[in-house]
């Protein structure tokens, strides 16, 4: 634990679509004896109330920040509530906010990227989605969210296996990695699972990005299966000039930028080249498509490249991380995004093991594979 | 740093907010631990503080109540609770499941009003009334000068009540945003907010014609304006900037700007002088320095303590100073020259 004033608390995300197993997971976390203070924020009162927790009640207020800019919305609600718990922060050892079952899960991300008292404060632990097993493929069909909540989970309850067969189930995952191939997926039944692989996992802790999603780090030699953008050649494609851009990111006290401009004419090239012969694979909006450079990124041309594409596609990419070298630095540069807001921080030195390649992955809807390999391709550092 | 004399103590728990009573003669400072803790505004006396729990939580909102002595607090627990100076407490409102995150006094019209949720509790002699809903969560309140309305800030703009007739339809005043904090110029003129999107945005009461200031660093919290109504600053940037209203207003021209001195950080909150043209500035870093706008200057008053200044006022006299920390660092001056 690191010492030093003031701390941040981390703050795990509860989303599930409606009848996936959210509650029965928030109640066993209640109830658990874990002696540990937590506040949980949740959208009814509903049969949960622990003496030991702090249990507020939450009307999901989403706030179009007046920028101009309309998928930049935050959860107002949150931004208050947790500024008033951290006056009484001095005993808590972690937030946990429950979504409705309808929620949109971006709102929530954006707040813990955009504000800055919650910037400070707090710290986006990972978002925990729960999946129902049975019912997820028929959920695809109907709802954008429960797409869009697979899409940003950094871990994912793949609830009530025991209510399908092993072979629907292996297509249910299959999906579930077609939209989102970098969370961790448990299998659980009645969301009996231990807390200490769902609550503070640093998911979104730049620092540790790396340990938690080891899909993350291009393994060399390594089977991968569904990703086709390895490219081993260096010193290739630095004629892409097609994006002039500016990098319009304003410079907030806390150095995340926002990609301005809604440029949202949406070319619609949909990922090729997925094979999943193993199991049939719903068709999903959403799939997610890494791009790895074997070697140092130029960090001015990616800065442009990276504005360029979410301030152009930030409506439709969902979720975008990297871990990037760069010369003359011992850390990783680690970035993240949600839509149109990024941030980026040195985190942990390379290890001589990870051999200094630059991996980007973009979680979303209509996503130009072609377009966003080039484009990251391009900026390599030249040697 | 040499200075005029002080007192400094640590409470233990954020200093949520802090008031003199009327004739400044008690200090009471409310906490995030949910106590309010009275103590002499005179930094020469060492007497200990004096602590009452008033919430089984943590306060959230604080002000000077109707009574010359009384205080009143609001807090996580859905309780509204008047402080005597004896530290006697009464319960004027409970909601279940909101917060009072936001109170405010108005002793002329013997009126207390709070906002927990999308809804206000107006005390007022005759009995409790709620205002609202209003469209989003209430984030700040503030009665006009003579008490006759009450600003309610909210997400999209201010909702401006009559406090003595409680069927009429109350007054909108639109801006798409989140409005944090809301202050009525002391001559009542205009109506300022502090909002989330790095700027204020001020109406003009009488025309209802409105004016936006950017450029902050960050969302903006805290507002003031001087007695005299010529001058509205605001925290969220690292300068102590002032928007000019004496004659035809700030539109067109630039603010005075001051630069406070050394490498100030964020200025988080401020408070101006009951009559002097003279703006508290409390830092980010913890900080608390003097605007004086006449003499375009501002004078460090106390360092850095690494917590962010929370709380912050001046005594009604305007001799006597307060600050507080998110840490719970409590300082006290005494500006008035000694014989």
């Amino acid at each position: 634990m690191t010492t030093g004033a003031p701390s941040q608390i981390p703050v795990t995300v509860l989303t599930g679509y409606l009848g996936a197993g959210k509650t029965t997971l928030l109640n066993r976390i209640l109830t658990e004896q874990h002696g540990k203070k937590y506040a949980v924020i949740i959208n009814e009162f509903g049969a949960v109330g622990i003496d030991n927790d702090l249990v507020v009640d939450a009307d999901e207020e989403i706030f179009e920040m007046n920028n101009g800019c309309i998928c930049c919305t935050v959860r107002g609600d949150l931004i208050r509530i947790i500024g008033g718990l951290m006056k009484r922060a001095k005993d808590l050892d972690a937030i946990i906010i429950e979504t409705t079952g309808l929620a949109a899960p971006a709102p929530v991300a954006q707040t813990f990227f955009s504000d800055d008292d919650v910037r400070a404060r707090t710290k986006l632990d990972a978002i925990v989605t729960v999946v129902d097993a049975k019912f997820f493929l028929d959920r695809l069909k109907d709802s954008h969210e429960a797409e869009d909540q697979v899409a940003f989970a950094d871990v994912i309850l793949l609830n009530k296996t025991d209510l399908v067969t092993p072979e629907h189930l292996r297509s249910v995952e299959a999906t579930i990695r077609q939209i989102n191939k970098y969370a961790k997926v448990f299998h659980t039944q009645k969301s009996v699972i231990e807390l200490d692989k769902i609550l503070d996992r640093g998911a979104f802790d730049l620092e540790r990005i790396l340990e938690i999603e080891p899909e993350f780090l291009p393994r060399r030699g390594a089977g991968h299966g569904h990703d086709h953008h390895h490219d081993h050649g260096h010193d290739h494609g630095h004629h892409d000039h097609g994006h002039h851009d500016h990098a319009h990111g304003h410079d907030h006290a806390h150095g995340h930028d926002h990609a301005h401009g809604h440029d949202h004419d949406h070319d619609h090239h949909h990922d090729h080249g997925h094979d999943h012969a193993a199991n049939p694979v719903h068709d999903t909006e959403i799939k997610s498509v890494s791009v790895t450079i074997d070697g140092p990124v130029n960090p001015d041309r990616f800065r442009m490249w990276i504005s360029g594409v979410l301030r152009e596609k930030g409506q439709d990419i969902l979720r975008s991380k990297g871990v990037l070298a760069v010369d003359g630095e011992d850390r990783r540069l680690v970035f993240q995004g949600v839509h149109m807001i990024m941030d980026s921080n040195w985190g942990q030195p390379w290890r001589v093991a990870d051999g200094r390649a630059s991996k980007m992955v973009f979680i979303g809807r209509h996503l130009d594979a072609d377009a966003l390999t080039r484009g990251f391709k391009a900026c390599a550092q030249a040697r | 740093m040499s200075g005029p004399p002080r007192r400094e103590l640590e409470i233990g728990a954020y200093v949520v907010g802090l008031a003199y009573d009327a004739d400044g003669t008690r200090l009471a400072v409310s906490t995030g631990a949910g106590r309010v803790a009275f103590l002499s505004p005179d930094p020469h006396d060492g007497e200990p503080l004096r602590e009452v729990a008033v919430h089984d939580g943590a306060s959230l909102s604080f002000a000077r109540g109707i009574d010359p002595a009384g205080f009143v607090s609001g807090g996580d627990d859905g309780r509204l609770i008047a402080v005597a100076a004896d530290g006697g407490t009464t319960e004027l409102a409970q909601v279940r499941g909101k917060w009072f995150e936001c109170v405010a006094a108005h002793p002329g019209k013997r009126l207390i009003a709070a906002g927990a949720g999308k809804v206000v509790h107006l005390v007022t002699p005759t009995g409790t009334r709620e205002l609202g809903p209003h469209p989003s969560s209430v984030a700040d309140i503030a009665f006009s000068p003579d008490g006759s309305r009450l600003a309610v800030a909210h997400y999209g703009g201010v909702t401006v009540h009559l406090t003595d007739k409680p069927g009429d339809k109350p007054r909108q005043l639109n801006w798409k945003g989140s409005h944090l904090a809301v202050r009525y110029s002391p001559n009542a003129k205009f109506l300022a907010t502090a909002t989330q999107e790095n700027a204020l945005h001020v109406w003009r009461l009488a025309s209802g014609a409105d004016m936006q200031m950017q450029g902050y660093a960050t969302k903006v919290k805290s507002l003031a304006w001087t007695a005299d109504a010529n001058w509205l600053l605001s925290g969220g940037v690292e300068l102590c900037v002032c928007w000019g209203f004496a004659g035809k207003g700030p539109e067109g021209q630039p603010p005075l700007e001051l630069t406070p001195p050394g490498e100030p950080a964020v200025i988080t909150r401020v408070a101006a002088h009951p009559a002097a043209p003279f703006v508290l500035l409390g830092f980010a870093d913890g900080a608390v320095q003097i605007a004086d706008i006449a003499k375009k200057r501002v004078t460090p008053l106390a360092e850095p303590t690494g917590s962010p200044v929370s709380a912050l006022d001046w005594s009604p006299d305007g001799w006597r100073l307060a600050a507080g920390t998110e840490a719970g660092t409590l300082r006290l001056f005494d500006l008035k020259p000694r014989a």
